[in-house]
């Protein structure tokens, strides 16, 4: 099979995929907007920005190109079935779809029961993963931020994002204290922020 | 850091992973519900954790993925429509499908023509694509050159005559599932589509093997899964070349797909 299927062992390792899926023009709300009307070109325009985005979010959780399909098809039917429920204050779109996806992954990683809490997702407005020149920009100094920490902090925010794994069984993983799992992963988190605001 | 009434940061990053124990996440949870500032800090951490989702490299959708979608939006939204399908591309797989088998020019014009819908609903996606990376960086143009010269091994895969044509069956039924491969061993690309392939669970794919004439090991040409109505494709494989091919096969290997073929060999043809 082509090794570009293949899920990379680190996700931090690389710098070449800036750029990937385009957003942009017409902006989502208005696509969005159209889809409410039931258009299924913007519905398809919808998935063709960000189905391999979720893909690629649900295949490094999963490990499982049929689950991950589901994963896109579970989440973006539900966009083209509910479209107002994402017309509202939830900040950018595509930040709320990786954030699902990655949820929904996680929750079939570990047979749970999608969570209840899911659809609730606020995102900043800040988040803004629409702009297609931005976003490529924005996503390269993540990945730099990323591949900056130190290994540990890598380490645990890599376990309880996509592993899905929760502090205390990371603790139990790495023998660290638990305050020590927790630390690093709000550490890593605050650096990425301080980043991308600076 | 909060107040000490507030929830520490850290667990908020933790419950904006979910990954607190239930009981931690209940205590954040009703702290929430009275807490504008708390909310807010989830709410970043949640912008935080979308950049770190969003930072993952982009891999290709399976095979038939974006047709397999379009099929179930055209199924939710109106059964009317679903019959005017044809008239979009995207749609080709489930037109092909409809196509009698034996045309004028019997199975291989079949096979031509299904191949000609492929690739103009494959041309459509990179017109697509075009349009979407025209910001994109150096790479992403290399990338395309490198598609329009597989495009160039498609229209030759489909018109050379030393390309190969195989029909694959199932045994010695008169089963339904057929695939059909055209390959040209020169570029190492292969066309190959399938019709009443049976479902698969979805731990599981169907993984086509190029069987190589001089005796050499089995070569991986391609998982594919079946859309709703049982056709599949499978378009230009990553194959090496100069291979010339003594069989096809297929079998059912984990949704990773594997190396080696796993037996039974469901269809083959030579
Ligand atoms: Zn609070």
């Amino acid at each position: 099979m082509p090794e570009n299927q293949v899920n990379p062992i680190n996700p931090y390792d690389r710098a070449r995929d800036a750029g990937r899926s385009a957003t942009g023009k017409p902006e989502e709300a208005a696509l969005l907007a159209r889809v409410i009307k039931g258009d299924q070109d913007a519905m398809v325009a919808i998935y063709d920005r960000y189905a391999p985005m979720i893909y690629s979010v649900a295949l490094r959780v999963l490990k499982d190109p049929g689950e991950a399909e589901d994963i896109v098809q579970e989440i973006l039917v539900q966009v083209w079935q509910n479209p107002a429920s994402f017309v509202s204050e939830r900040g950018s779109f595509g930040a709320w779809l990786v954030v699902v996806a990655r949820n929904r992954s996680i929750d079939r990683l570990r047979r749970r029961k999608p969570s209840e809490s899911v659809d609730e997702v606020v995102l900043p407005a800040t988040t803004n993963l629409a702009n297609e020149a931005e976003r490529s920009i924005m996503l390269e100094k993540v990945r730099q931020v990323l591949v900056g920490l130190p290994t540990e902090q890598q380490k645990s925010l890599e376990l309880a994002f996509f592993e899905g794994l929760t502090h205390t069984e990371i603790a139990a993983k790495t023998g660290d204290p638990l305050g020590t799992v927790k630390t690093r992963i709000r550490m890593a988190l605050t650096s990425l922020r301080k980043a991308m605001q600076s | 850091m909060n107040g000490a009434q507030h929830i520490p940061e850290e667990d908020l990053a933790l419950y904006a992973m979910q990954a607190l124990s239930p009981e931690e996440t209940r205590a954040v949870q009703a702290h929430l519900d009275v807490c504008p500032a708390c909310r807010q800090a989830v709410s970043e951490a949640l912008g935080d954790l979308a950049l770190v989702g969003a930072s993952v490299e982009l891999q290709p959708l399976p095979q038939g993925a974006r047709e397999r979608f379009m099929q179930r939006i055209g199924a939710d939204s109106n059964l009317a429509t679903s019959s005017d399908r044809s008239t979009r591309p995207a749609h080709s797989e489930a037109t092909v499908t409809a196509m009698p088998r034996r045309s004028l020019f019997g199975t291989i014009g079949w096979l031509a023509a299904a191949a000609a819908l492929f690739f103009a609903a494959w041309l459509a996606n990179q017109d697509h694509n075009l349009r979407q990376q025209l910001n994109a960086q150096r790479w992403q143009v290399t990338q395309l050159a490198a598609k329009a010269d597989r495009a160039q091994d498609l229209m030759d895969a489909l018109t050379s005559r030393s390309a190969q044509r195989v029909t694959l069956t199932e045994g010695k039924q008169t089963a339904k599932p057929a695939g059909h491969a055209t390959y040209l061993p020169s570029r190492g690309a292969l066309i190959f589509t399938a019709t009443n392939m049976r479902p698969l669970p979805s731990n599981k794919t169907y993984e086509l093997w190029l069987i190589p004439a001089n005796g050499t090991g089995p070569v991986p040409a391609g998982l594919f899964r079946p859309d709703a109505t049982g056709s599949a494709s499978v378009v230009l494989p990553a194959l090496p070349q100069g291979v010339p091919a003594k069989a096809f096969g297929i079998t059912i290997e984990n949704a990773v797909g594997s190396t080696t073929p796993t037996l039974p060999i469901i269809l083959s043809g030579s």
